[in-house]
């Protein structure tokens, strides 16, 4: 029989004080905004109701994430390359598949929808990364190594591409990047990748300019111009993408969203109304806010998406600055426990799993927040622990319950 | 396994300074939106979410002078829809079913700018009930229409001094650029008064709007009302105008223009009367043939409508002849004539004159005829008269021509002839009373004609020529004979009622001249008036008449047209009260045509029974 430790050293062993509350206060600031953002929908119990089984179900992953050794998945990285690939491809299965609203994909069964497989595919993403860039120990110097670890982290990119979500897939190279960092690729490779995406992002631009106009595909398909110019008139450019859209490589909202983020003026009625709008909401939210559940933005419905996409809005106009601030604040608390978990790992697996974490949580809240304040395209990428969405919470949380996992077993296996 | 931490300890660090630069940059960010031009946000989401409209105030009433009402509000249900509807193509052509108005019809009304932006447009103002009904019973299938009360002019009376009145219409945009000179609230798509009274107090009926400020959506939909100011409803005003007097004067005119046809004038269409009283220069009535409907302007003219009321065929109905056509006097400008002479010392009431039915008093190359080609032979300035005898007043004029001072014009100004009376309606024209310096002027361009000769003094001088007055002036200058030589200024509203209905504003009487005629040349002007009517051109009209007249009948020559009957005259000759003018556009003789609708009017006036009078009159 072994000795019994007190109970306060069994707890602070097994589990990160600094993340846990970090995690939770999120959570129920979360909670608190989801509550709020829908209270003058006529969904709003259900939506609220649906928040509290995301987190009920991400518990349960959380946990079950945290009695598993994370150095079991090293194992596994075949398998789950495969699964990632699958779970990214699966919308596109006749039968499996549903898109709403652009690029949004859902996987479903018998017409019941089950979970967004991008979600998932994120956590699977780092994993999988984990194990190929951990191989090298710590150094990443030859071009070979560079190229090997690259076309690991291509395949489920260009799958996502595909998709197509571009959001997502920002994600994935910010992963990337941060794991790099970690798992020791030299600065100048850094730059090499850098160049080479920005000639990629060219080529692929000017390739689709270039393709629609000779193929008469996208805006320069003459129904899709009719139609575009037809629903502009009327509802505004987000009817736009209702409008059947041919391009070749990238969807012409997305080239417009990018175009408006350049220069909001260009739309101001249409792709530029929702930045107005949550600029708008945030800004008028001075230093202490409008309080709960007040602020015109909020309730009239003048901000987009309020509940998921731009949640940060409705916290800004209602909450302020100082509201914004204490988020940005658990979000720092979120960010350096899991920095502190990455660096007391027993491995370097476990080091830059951790830091594929962070990689993701700090672009997503920079790429959300900064959608939102205007310093940032418009993208589908929701607020960790803060925005509505099942698949979303669960995912974020199965990567709590990693880096509990890392964290426990920082001295050992045991548990 | 301290080798490895060792190792990625820079690492970490590199990415822990990213972590703190990023979340500083949505800090910095967050700061300069929030706290440092926090304002602007605000006043924008002010402007998203809050709007305001105006709730217009209902109009005054017009009444007679014994407060019967001659203008009213009337209660219709309105049928309004947000512009927005207008995509729903479905919708809108269910509408169109429903209210019995075009598809067309109603997207023109959805997009008209002439309204504030959010204001429901207005597709149909009078809806029956039924329709009102079954609206309401719909509603889903309607989204956003709305079925509402609102006040509209009604007019119990019909067109009955439709002139006087005037009508509403949509603010133009002339109206609109003067109420911002004068800082006034009027905003596009108010109904104003465009003419008679509603246009001249518009100020007083108009009320005050009141105001709604409110919370809407991102649909444009209200939420909630923030704030709202009761609207305050213009004043009711009480006119000079006895309905009575005037509804038989419009009689009258038409009477007139009847018995004109008999007479064989059947181009008569058109003419004017008015009733002053003498004292106080109140407007008993004022008619102007032919008329119009003003409610047809009710929620905006036709453009047939419109079209058809300025048709030149239609003799232009909406004009108020009594104060915007001005005419040649003729003969009724002879009894100022005389007092002109009388009061410049250059006749006296019993100078003898010799008619030999062609004057030759400028030599046999300039004769003129009087009317009576037989010649009137010997008689006084006062037979003259009665008489209407042309060459009494030929010799007259000539008297004038050769005294320096233009004393005929002069006189005639006096009396308030050749200048607005100043009258509390707009459209009001000041007539002319010709002069040399006139002459000169009107010639500009034509030297040959620039030359003031004697026969322009004696044309003057029978109420021919150049000289014209309204209607109104005509019955004004004989008010003026009529009260002893005060011209007053002539006035069609009577008060302002305050809320309780007792006047808050009465009209006081202005006098604008004192002529100060003599009290012996009127006596023997006003003898002479009398003469008119019971030995002279207008003894066939007045024949029986209990009250004694004292009146001066006219035919006008009008180049082109068939002569213009006219009479003018006030009533009691001994103690007078009112003076009526009457004026029928190619009627044909004064006496004849003019006169019997005086004494129509007369009846009524001092309530005696009238009969149709036919007579015959040949004089000028």
């Amino acid at each position: 029989m072994k000795p019994r430790r007190p109970l306060l050293r069994m707890v602070s062993d097994r589990l990160h004080i600094g993340l846990g509350s970090a995690v939770v206060a999120l959570l129920c600031y979360g909670s608190l905004m989801v509550w709020t953002a829908t209270i003058s929908m006529v969904a709003h119990n259900a939506l609220v109701q649906r928040q509290f089984i995301g987190i009920a179900l991400g518990s349960l992953f959380l946990i079950g994430a945290w009695l598993v050794d994370y150095t079991q998945y090293k194992s596994w990285t075949g398998p789950l390359m495969i699964l990632l690939s699958a779970l990214i491809l699966s919308p596109r299965i006749p039968g499996l598949g549903s898109t709403t609203s652009g690029a949004t994909s859902w996987l479903q069964v018998a017409g019941i929808r089950l979970f967004q497989p991008s979600e998932p595919a994120k956590l699977l993403f780092i994993v999988v990364m984990a194990a190929v860039v951990a191989e090298y120990g710590g150094k990443i110097e030859k071009f070979k190594d560079v190229a090997r670890v690259a076309g690991y982290a291509a395949v489920p990119f260009v799958l996502i591409l595909l998709q197509p979500d571009l959001g997502t897939g920002l994600v994935f190279i910010m992963i990337s990047l941060g794991m790099l960092l970690i798992g020791g690729l030299r600065p100048r490779w850094f730059l090499v990748l850098a160049l080479s995406g920005v000639v990629l992002v060219g080529v692929v631009f000017g390739a689709n300019e270039v393709l629609n106009r000779t193929l008469q595909r996208g805006p320069y398909d003459p129904g899709y111009a009719a139609a575009a110019a037809a629903a502009a008139s009327s509802a505004g450019a987000d009817a736009v993408q209702e409008v059947k859209d041919t391009s070749v490589l990238i969807k012409a909202y997305q080239v417009n969203r990018l175009l408006v983020f350049i220069n909001p003026a260009l739309d101001p009625r249409g792709a530029g109304y929702n930045l107005a709008q949550s600029k708008i909401a945030i800004g008028s939210g001075g230093m202490s806010g409008t309080g709960l559940a007040a602020g015109t933005q909020s309730r009239f419905n003048f901000i987009p998406e309020p509940h998921t996409d731009f949640i940060f809005s409705v916290l800004g106009e209602q909450f302020g600055f100082i509201g914004a601030i204490t988020l940005l604040a658990l979000y720092l608390a979120l960010l350096a426990a899991t920095l502190s978990i990455s660096a007391s790992s027993r491995d370097l697996y476990g080091a830059l799993i951790a830091a594929g974490l962070l990689s993701m949580w700090i672009f997503q809240v920079l790429e959300n927040v900064g959608m939102t304040v205007g310093i940032m395209p418009v993208t589908g990428i929701p607020l960790p622990f803060m925005s509505y969405g099942s698949s979303f919470m669960v995912t974020n949380l199965a990567g709590v319950g990693i880096l509990l996992s890392i964290w426990s077993r920082r001295y050992g296996t045991g548990l | 396994m301290t080798t490895f931490r060792e190792q990625l300890k820079g690492r970490f660090a590199v990415l822990g300074v990213v972590v703190i630069v990023l979340l500083g940059v949505l800090a910095a960010r967050l700061w300069s939106m929030q706290v440092l031009s926090s304002s602007q946000y605000v006043t924008a989401a002010e402007k998203n979410s809050t709007r305001e409209v105006s709730l217009p105030a209902p109009r005054g009433r017009i009444l007679d002078v014994k407060g019967r009402p001659l203008v009213t509000n009337q209660p219709v249900m309105t049928v309004t829809a947000p512009s927005s509807i207008a995509q729903d193509t479905t919708l809108v052509a269910r509408l169109s079913a429903a209210i019995d108005v075009t598809v067309e019809d109603i997207l023109s009304k959805l997009a008209s700018f002439k309204q504030e932006r959010l204001a429901p447009r207005v597709l149909r103002t009078d809806v029956p009930l039924a329709t009102a009904a079954y609206l309401s019973e719909h509603a889903a299938d309607f989204p956003g229409v709305e079925v509402q009360e609102a006040a509209v002019r009604d007019y119990p009376l019909g067109s009955l001094a439709a002139h006087v009145l005037g009508y509403t219409g949509e603010v133009s945009e002339d109206q609109l650029a003067a109420s911002k000179l004068l800082d006034a609230s009027a905003s596009m798509g108010d109904i104003v008064g465009k003419t008679g009274i509603e246009s001249y107090y518009d100020a007083v009926l108009q009320g005050e709007k009141g105001f709604r400020r409110f919370e809407v959506d991102n649909q444009g939909h209200m939420r909630s009302v923030l704030a709202e100011g009761a609207p305050r409803p213009g004043k009711d005003v009480r006119l000079t105008i006895d309905k009575d007097v005037q509804a038989v004067a419009e009689k009258a005119l038409a009477d007139a223009i009847t018995e004109a046809h008999r007479q064989g004038f059947t181009n008569a269409h058109a003419g004017a009367a008015v009733v002053l009283d003498i004292k106080t220069g109140a407007v008993v009535a004022m008619a102007s043939i032919p008329t119009y409907d003003p409610a047809k302007f009710l929620g905006g003219v036709s453009a047939a409508d419109w079209k058809a009321l300025n048709d030149p065929a239609s003799e232009y109905p909406l004009n108020n002849r009594a104060i915007m056509a001005a005419y040649a006097p003729a003969s009724t400008f002879k009894s100022i004539v005389a007092m002109a002479g009388l009061q410049a010392g250059i006749t006296t009431p019993g100078t003898t004159y010799f008619c030999p039915g062609r004057w030759v008093g400028f030599g046999t190359q300039w004769a003129k005829w009087c009317w009576l080609h037989t010649g009137h032979g010997h008689l006084t300035l006062m037979n003259g008269i009665i008489r209407s005898c042309d060459s009494v007043f030929y010799e007259l004029g000539k008297r004038f021509y050769e005294t320096p001072g233009e004393k005929l014009q002069a006189f005639a100004r006096t009396i308030g002839l050749g200048a607005r009376l100043g009258i509390d309606l707009s459209g009001e024209v000041s007539g002319r009373v010709p002069d040399a310096a006139w002459k000169k002027e009107f010639n500009k361009d034509y030297p040959e004609y620039q030359q003031w000769v004697p026969g322009d003094t004696v044309n003057m001088s029978i109420g021919q020529g150049d000289l014209l007055v309204t209607p109104l002036q005509l019955a004004s200058a004989y008010a003026t004979l009529g009260n002893g030589g005060l011209v007053i200024r002539p006035h069609v509203l009577d008060a302002v009622l305050g809320s309780d209905g007792t006047p808050s504003i009465t009209a006081s009487t202005t006098v604008s001249i004192d002529a100060t005629l003599s009290a012996s040349n009127l006596r023997s002007v006003r003898n002479a008036l009398v003469g008119v009517t019971t030995i002279g051109t207008s003894k066939g009209a007045f024949r029986g008449f209990p009250i004694s007249v004292a009146g001066k009948t006219g035919t006008a020559q009008v180049n082109g047209k068939d002569d213009y009957a006219l009479f003018a005259c006030y009533a009691p000759a001994a103690s007078p009260r009112y003076a009526i003018s009457v004026v029928i556009e190619q009627g044909g003789h004064g006496g004849s045509v003019a006169a019997p609708a005086a004494r129509q009017i007369m009846s009524k006036l001092f309530g005696v029974k009238y009969s149709a009078i036919h007579t015959t009159d040949v004089s000028r």
